[in-house]
């Protein structure tokens, strides 16, 4: 058998696809592949132009791709990455795919047949559906693994390390924009007192329930975050004191009244808050004005929980007494 | 030198085989880009594969760049890979030069576009002088914007100890474009192409 005998039961059995067209893009050939997945036969489509036979192609896109392969005498390539597909072909994976169309790479290259007069372009289609799919997937881990980082375990609200980057960014932008911005630090009242009486797990359901509840108080550009044990912080962009006052005491309000049922038993909670607006004039640093939230609601702690308090401007110190 | 290294002859014929294939790539890239393509003398250099990430770094210490791969291989054990880096700030140049609108395509695929262009009319150009041709892989991205150029390069394991560096500087006029490509051929190609060469010196 001659070599030139053997090449056409092996294109007839190449899993990629080969079209060849002529420099006005009529079509010279196309292999078994592309008949099969294309639904056409050779003999029907010989002669017809590329663009007719493929309604869907980019045409403009393709024919500058072709012409710089006719006029350099070099291949040129496309990729599944920058486009997913040039000819919209079903793929070898209808079932365990979830793209719809064969995600391909693409070599056009000048075609030397020694005979023709006439350029010709072969243009090689491979499939790269599994390798598309796997990016997919690959994607899909990313942005799942990216969401945990950014939240604590229990509670699901953000974690500590991931709500300080959005306060820092947050004041960055309220220096900026010149924009209000006030931070509410609050913590669960006697909470040893709920772990000794319902145990760890009850308090960790107090956890996860109230930061459910509370996320549901609040708007969506508030940002909840977990920022140690039974404190929390919300970061209110666009927020005055005043506001943010009004925040935490409905936050205050509706956490006492709020009962959890936990093994038929039900668990009230209470919060202490504290409230500061971001000063830019003295807040340099995110610390600062955490640390003035803090001191607002350790007076909410000293002066009786169950209740808020907003940082007064100029205080330095935390409460030495309670009321 | 050592044992890689070439001779004078040898060294001299390579030199005229690249000034002749970067004239026929200048002429065919200029027709086909609509504009003049300034090209400087390439320079050829064998090279220590543990220097490059550090040259690239000196290169492209302050510029954002982008750097695309493609790789060749012919007859007779020719083979390596084209580098071709752009500093990004000439990235948004390549559209207008390759006649696509504004959106029509990403950065990436432009970037690999041109690149191939320019490494394909090349090097077709210097395999047809050897009675060679080319088969080249797809170009690829293998750093931009965000990443460092030279990092890249550290975290590419390199087969080889020392290669053949051609360098070569493109320089579109009327674009204000610019970008440089290399050659980097490994150890054993090296090897291959000096058979190349003593035979087209027998010839003459």
């Amino acid at each position: 058998m001659s070599h030139a005998m053997l090449s056409s039961p092996v294109l007839a059995q190449l899993n990629s696809g080969v079209i060849v067209v002529d420099d006005e893009y009529n079509i010279h050939y196309l292999n078994t592949f592309i008949e099969r997945h294309g639904n056409l036969q050779l003999a029907e489509v010989a002669g017809k132009s590329l663009f007719s036979v493929f309604a869907d192609l980019p045409e403009a896109w393709l024919k500058r791709k072709l012409m710089s392969v006719l006029d350099l005498k070099t291949p040129a390539f496309s990729s599944w990455e920058q486009r997913q597909y040039i000819f919209k072909l079903p793929h070898l994976r209808p079932i365990t795919s979830s793209s719809q169309y064969m995600a391909q790479n693409c070599t056009m290259l000048p075609l030397d047949t020694g005979v023709h007069e006439q350029p010709l372009i072969c243009i090689l289609i491979e499939d790269a559906t599994d390798a598309f799919v796997y990016q997919q997937h690959l994607s899909r881990t990313l942005i799942e693994l990216e969401k945990a980082n950014r939240q604590d375990g229990l509670t699901k609200v953000q974690n500590r390390r991931y709500w300080e980057e959005q306060l820092k960014q947050e004041i960055h932008r309220a220096q900026r924009y010149q924009h209000s911005l006030s931070l509410i630090l609050f913590d669960l009242d006697k909470f040893k007192d709920l772990n000794d009486k319902y145990g760890h797990l009850g308090g960790d359901f107090v956890l996860v329930e109230l930061s459910s509840f509370i996320g549901s108080l609040l708007r969506d550009s508030d940002l909840l975050g977990r920022y140690g044990g039974e404190e929390f912080g919300i970061i209110l962009p666009d927020t005055g004191l005043e506001g943010a006052e009004e925040v935490a005491e409905r936050i205050c309000r509706a956490v006492a009244d709020y009962p959890m049922l936990f093994n038929q038993q039900t668990i009230r909670a209470t919060l202490s808050i504290g409230v500061a607006e971001f000063e830019p004039k003295q807040h340099f640093l995110h610390d600062d004005l955490i640390r003035c939230a803090d001191m607002a609601l350790y007076n909410a702690k000293r002066s009786g929980r169950n209740r808020v308090c907003c940082y007064q401007a100029g205080e330095t110190d935390y409460h030495k007494k309670a009321n | 030198m050592n044992k890689l290294g070439f001779s004078e002859e040898q060294r001299d014929c390579l030199q005229e085989i690249i000034n002749v294939a970067m004239g026929l790539a200048s002429d065919k890239l200029a027709r086909f880009l609509n504009t003049f393509v300034h090209l400087q003398v390439p320079s050829i250099a064998l090279v220590g594969a543990m220097h490059i990430p550090e040259e690239f770094e000196n290169r492209y210490q302050d510029a954002e760049a982008a750097l695309v791969s493609q790789g060749f291989f012919g007859d007779e054990g020719v083979r390596g890979e084209a580098i071709v880096l752009y500093q990004m700030e000439n990235a948004h140049k390549i559209s207008a030069l390759l006649g696509y609108e504004p959106g029509d395509v990403s950065e990436i695929e432009m970037l690999t576009d041109i690149s191939s262009i320019l490494t394909t009319t090349f090097l077709n150009g210097l395999a047809s002088q050897i009675e060679n041709s080319l088969s080249y892989s797809a170009p690829r991205i293998l750093s931009s914007r965000h990443g460092n150029v030279a990092d890249v390069l550290k975290n590419t394991s390199f087969h080889w100890e020392h290669a053949l560096k051609v360098d070569i500087s493109y320089q579109l006029i009327d674009h204000s474009f610019n970008c440089d490509m290399i050659l980097l051929i490994p150890g054993e190609a090296v090897t291959n192409i000096k058979h190349i060469l003593d035979r087209i010196l027998e010839a003459y």
